[in-house]
């Protein structure tokens, strides 16, 4: 038990100390209080939401919002090491230290999922609880939904976390099984939705304890989270790095077959990262399709109250932001020490990063592309990859001048963080508005490439003077 | 003799820290010269200035007769730099980088000249293998190689022998004392001391980012000083100051 809890301890503190290494201690101190706060005061505008919104599909949106959470700390949680490693050398966690201590990797490996639990519900998920709880005596909300809310909202992140556990744990063992897994999820949410008429949302445990909790939906909400939990850590092995693997010479042909693209070495270099890190196949599930799906998952609810192509074309505004962190793919393995003995500017690898980011947009088109034929929007297809495509670029844009190449560290700084969702939010929600008007206004997105050309080299011109941040 | 190395009342400042003091050093064509201080005294900190990888809070700095404030590309492309942790981009191969460096330095014959450093420091067997998955030791020759496999006037190195055994210090060694006899110019930053004083023909000793000493070790030798002696009581001295 002792070496459990100064272990747990012991990873409670680098969780933090990584964080405040990287983002500064009081930024980070701010995020839950920045949360409590948009909670705090969110809850004051429910009544102008509800107008709007019907008060189900916000829950299903808040719901959707931990989901998405958790499933993004599982991801991040599993990549620690190795963005570990290329932010500050030869660095590790104590997640992957069973080779210098005598623990097993189930032993960390379960440690590590409860830190995970423990820390995130202290410093995210609480905060969002404590700011609309506190607001209930003055917004006569009834207080037992605050309560209610601590517990489905912390199942929704703890759903998300389990399930990102689970299905890498079965990425690691077997990629066709992973395949086989979610083939068999798609079914059988499409069976119950086209066959036996049960909206997708209803399938969702947390929502189903919110609307009837009981001793039984309570059981039912913490075996889904808790089985897939014991299961990853049954299963879980390490990867250990095959060193002794050769590979043949791909930068020469590649660099050759990209002789049209401005900086032919680096963007076959991004394209050699992203295949043999696995990045390519992994980040386009994990950080693509999954959080996509499930926001056509909650989207999908609004049926009935938004016309198909609103939310079609809603859904592909998201896309699009969510396309725009694929920058953020191309840099996490990537800082500009590994460039600084080489003749190249900042300028140079940023804009080799925008390269490469171009053609990772073939992602997003074609989802888009397979979205608008499964749903019947193919009439709103061009003005759909228009917008996808402006608003991915534009994002990029604010993402290259305020992060430079350091996005998946300076995004996590509070400062920073707000001035970008002010920046993206706001375009995004007049065009939102603008293509439920009219899908044809869609098309007006294409003028975004204006100040997106225009933060690019802002951004070129800011990073190439600045010198590059060490965390 | 032509100045490569020039330096004026460099300063630069982290926060609180000044990490590199009004320092005034410079460095003639042909020499071996090393840049000596406990850690954190700003060895590392003066070649990130040097090679332009940050810039300075003050003073001015002048690689192979450029301005590197104005012009570090130019800088870059005529000196060789191994940086303080060896960081050949980890999905690429050795023999990848060592095409990807050809690529950008535009250098001609890239698979003769990058097989000759394979074989010249022991590492052929790697050459396919992930830069990730390679030894520190093996990471260090590649850094080594690219460094020099376009043939610099001027070569930075930061602690050049450290991750190397015995045999490959020796292999290094030898090479950097030809290369000097060449007419190119190795400035190096190290704090083992026996390393600086076999192979340096003029040294700077730095501590907590001010310059205590420059100085040639041959006049330290005819003096029958020892350069750890010599460093330890200046440092010694300089910490009680």
């Amino acid at each position: 038990m002792v070496p459990m809890l100064d272990l747990f301890w012991n990873m409670m503190k680098e969780e933090w100390r990584v964080h405040s290494t990287m983002f500064g201690s009081i930024s980070f101190a701010l995020f839950p209080i920045m949360i409590f706060a948009i909670a705090f005061m969110g809850s004051f505008l429910l009544p102008v939401f509800k107008s709007v919104l019907p008060i189900q599909d916000m829950l299903i949106i808040t719901h959707g919002n931990f989901l998405l959470l958790g499933l993004m700390v599982g991801a991040f949680g599993l990549l620690g090491n190795e963005v570990m490693n290329r932010r500050f050398g030869q660095a590790s966690l104590l997640a992957y230290s069973s080779r210098s201590l005598p623990l097993s990797e189930r032993f960390i490996f379960a440690n590590f999922v409860v830190k995970d639990t423990v820390y995130y519900f202290v410093f995210w998920v609480f905060p969002f609880i404590a700011g609309f709880a506190l607001a209930t005596p003055f917004t006569h909300i009834s207080p037992i939904y605050p309560l209610i809310l601590s517990v489905t909202l912390t199942s929704s992140f703890l759903f998300g976390l389990s399930g990102v556990f689970f299905l890498s744990t079965i990425y690691v063992r077997s990629k066709r099984v992973l395949g086989i897994v979610l083939v068999l999820i798609l079914v059988i949410f499409v069976f119950a939705y086209k066959f036996a008429g049960i909206s997708v949302t209803s399938l969702f445990p947390p929502l189903i304890l919110f609307y009837s909790f009981s001793w039984t939906n309570l059981i039912i909400t913490c075996a889904v989270i808790i089985i897939p939990f014991i299961i990853s850590i049954a299963l879980f092995i390490p990867e250990f790095t095959d060193t002794t693997k050769r590979y043949r010479n791909m930068l020469t042909s590649m660099t050759r077959k990209l002789w049209f693209f401005p900086y032919p070495p680096f963007s076959a270099k991004d394209l050699i990262d992203m295949h043999r890190s696995g990045s390519v196949v992994g980040q386009t599930i994990f950080s693509f399709i999954i959080p996509l799906a499930l926001i056509w998952f909650f989207l999908s609810a609004l049926t009935g109250f938004l016309p198909a192509y609103g939310i079609f074309l809603q859904f592909t505004v998201l896309t699009g932001v969510i396309a725009s962190t694929m920058y953020t793919w191309l840099t996490q393995f990537d800082s500009f020490t590994s460039y600084s003995c080489l003749p190249v500017s900042v300028k140079t690898v940023i804009a080799s990063k925008i390269n490469s980011f171009t053609v990772l947009q073939l992602i997003p088109i074609a989802f888009i592309s397979f979205v608008s034929f499964t749903t019947h929007n193919v009439p709103y297809l061009l003005p759909a990859l228009v917008l996808c495509i402006s608003i991915s670029f534009y994002a990029l844009s604010v993402i290259v001048y305020m992060t430079g190449l350091s996005p998946n560290v300076l995004l996590y700084d509070v400062k920073v963080l707000f001035v970008y969702l002010i920046s993206v939010g706001f375009p995004v929600l007049v065009l939102g508005a603008l293509s439920f008007i009219n899908p044809n206004y869609a098309l007006g997105s294409v003028l975004l490439f204006l100040p997106t050309l225009y933060l690019i080299k802002l951004g070129f011109t800011k990073w190439d003077v600045l010198d590059q941040p060490i965390f | 003799m032509a100045v490569m190395i020039e330096t004026k009342n460099l300063i630069k400042v982290y926060g609180d820290i000044t990490a590199v003091d009004n320092v005034t050093l410079s460095v003639e064509r042909g020499a071996l010269y090393g840049l000596l201080g406990p850690n954190g005294s700003g060895k590392t900190t003066m070649i990130k200035m040097l090679t332009g990888q940050i810039r300075p809070n003050g003073g001015s700095v002048s690689v192979v007769g450029i301005d590197v404030m104005r012009d570090p590309i130019g800088v870059r492309e005529r000196v060789g730099i191994i940086p303080e942790q060896e960081t050949p981009p980890s999905f690429l191969t050795a023999t990848e980088y060592l095409n990807f460096v050809a690529a950008v330095r535009k250098i001609p014959d890239i698979d003769e000249k990058a097989a000759w450093w394979f074989d010249f420091l022991d590492f052929r067997d790697k050459k396919d293998v992930l830069c990730k998955d390679l030894s520190r030791g093996t990471r260090q020759k590649l850094m080594f190689a690219q460094a020099f496999i376009h043939k610099p006037v001027l070569a930075l190195i930061d602690e050049p022998l450290i991750n190397f055994d015995p045999i490959m210090q020796r292999v290094v060694k030898d090479y950097l004392g030809e290369y000097v006899k060449k007419g190119g110019t190795i400035f190096i930053s190290t704090h083992i001391l026996e390393v600086a004083e076999e192979i340096c023909s003029g040294f700077a000793i730095l501590h907590k980012g001010k310059l205590l000493h420059t100085g040639s070790v041959s006049d330290l030798k005819s003096n029958n000083q020892h350069l750890d002696d010599f460093f330890l009581s200046l440092v010694q001295n300089g910490a009680h100051a």
